[in-house]
């Protein structure tokens, strides 16, 4: 076997396999040789890249958000004792706490997180206010988005519209049960949302 | 959050967590998204090379993934039927931007089907020193088609006849182009190697 003819069946050769021919020619030749072993590392380092890079949080936000919207993820937020919060959900309110009380600065001022950092029950507040602000805040979001990039308008008065009507849901079990957890922790589960809508919308003009 | 972060959500097979999304319980959508979505993300990523599409397209895979759950019978391994997805997706995408999904590089043909050596050249062996980050470098230099038989191929596993099917072309085809994707990258990585001794 010549190097043209090594050459030519080294797709195969690297595909399935040495052959007797060809192993004698890679002994004889250190150029075919190089060839060879340097293809076979590439193609086994190739898989160093199979799993790398992490993806921003805001994909699986905007994912969880249209699954909202087109109601595949079921409500399970304030739907009765059969659906009391796992330990995970319990957990999870911890988390999200700083971040709705971020929000609730955005919308409603510093008095607000005053409020909350002394723990006040989240159906203590000033709903209506909050709502107020927070619809003046969505108005010049979506001026700002129309002047920006007008095709994105339309989604994010969607998703604004989607994630309040959450709110109004979770607002209205607080005013029949202000001690409701899990209708708390819904709430600040979509003030959450709304701040990395906000996020998005900032990140990515 | 992190996986590090969702103790309780970790314990939860992959097996419960396609049930349980069956039934819209948004808990097991995560637990499945994160059990996935480095290595979808990473496919989009060294597909398109861009991480505003490749976050998109991750996304729009999930979606396509969730909203078909309910029909996942469990015939096949759960990572293939997704990655098969998010392939697919990605490719539709590039189609739709015109983007070749087979290297349509005419002047690259031949060039590298055989090795070059230019006299009084330094001899840049590539042997043991190909890392993650050089071949990340030189991939994203590669064109498109080559591209993406590669990463079809040797990142993800694909056979030749898998890979002719999903870009429509023969068997014959994906198992040349992918010996020309190899070739250009041995020219990438040996000469990006000669670049970084010429600094020293």
């Amino acid at each position: 076997m010549n190097c043209a003819e090594f050459q030519g069946l080294l797709p195969e050769i690297l595909d399935s396999g040495e052959t007797p021919e060809s192993k004698v020619h890679i002994h004889s030749c250190p150029e075919c040789s190089d060839l060879y072993v340097e293809l076979r590392e590439i193609s086994q380092a190739a898989v160093q890249l199979r799993a790398g890079e992490e993806p921003n949080q805001r994909v699986w936000n905007l994912i969880e958000i249209a699954l909202r919207q087109e109601g595949l993820i079921r409500d399970t937020a304030w739907a009765g004792p059969t659906l009391l919060p796992t330990p995970a959900r319990r957990w999870r309110g911890a988390w999200l706490a700083p971040i709705a009380a971020l929000l609730l600065v955005m919308t409603s001022g510093i008095a607000v997180l005053q409020h909350v950092s002394q723990r006040q029950p989240l159906a203590a507040l000033n709903q209506a206010s909050t709502i107020e602000a927070g619809a003046a805040e969505d108005q010049e979001l979506l001026n700002t988005i129309g002047e920006r990039a007008p095709a994105l308008r339309a989604t994010y008065a969607v998703d604004l519209r989607s994630i309040d009507s959450y709110i109004h849901n979770a607002e209205d079990t607080l005013k029949s049960d202000p001690t409701d957890e899990e209708a708390q922790r819904a709430l600040m589960g979509a003030y959450e949302q709304r701040a990395m809508v906000y996020e998005l919308a900032f990140d990515r003009p | 959050m992190t996986e590090a972060d969702r103790p309780q959500d970790a314990r939860i097979s992959e097996a419960e967590a396609i049930e349980r999304a069956k039934s819209g319980d948004s808990d097991a959508f995560r637990v499945l998204y994160d059990l996935h979505k480095r290595r979808v993300y990473s496919l989009c990523l060294r597909m398109t090379a861009n991480t505003a599409q490749a976050e998109d397209l991750t996304q729009e895979a999930f979606l396509q993934l969730f909203r078909k759950i309910g029909t996942f019978r469990g015939e096949s391994a759960f990572s293939t039927w997704l990655h098969r997805m998010a392939v697919n997706v990605v490719l539709m995408q590039l189609r739709k931007k015109n983007l070749p999904v087979v290297s349509l590089e005419e002047t690259l043909e031949g060039e590298e089907d055989a090795p070059r050596k230019e006299p009084g050249a330094p001899d840049r062996k590539l042997s043991g020193s190909i890392d993650r980050l050089h071949l990340q470098r030189a991939l994203e230099e590669l064109p498109p088609g080559y591209r993406t038989i590669f990463l079809l191929h040797d990142v993800e596993g694909y056979e030749h006849n898998e890979i002719a099917s999903m870009i429509d072309c023969s068997i014959g085809n994906s198992k040349s182009q992918l010996h020309k994707a190899r070739m250009k990258l041995r020219t990438l990585l040996r000469a990006s190697k000669t670049e970084a001794a010429g600094k020293r």
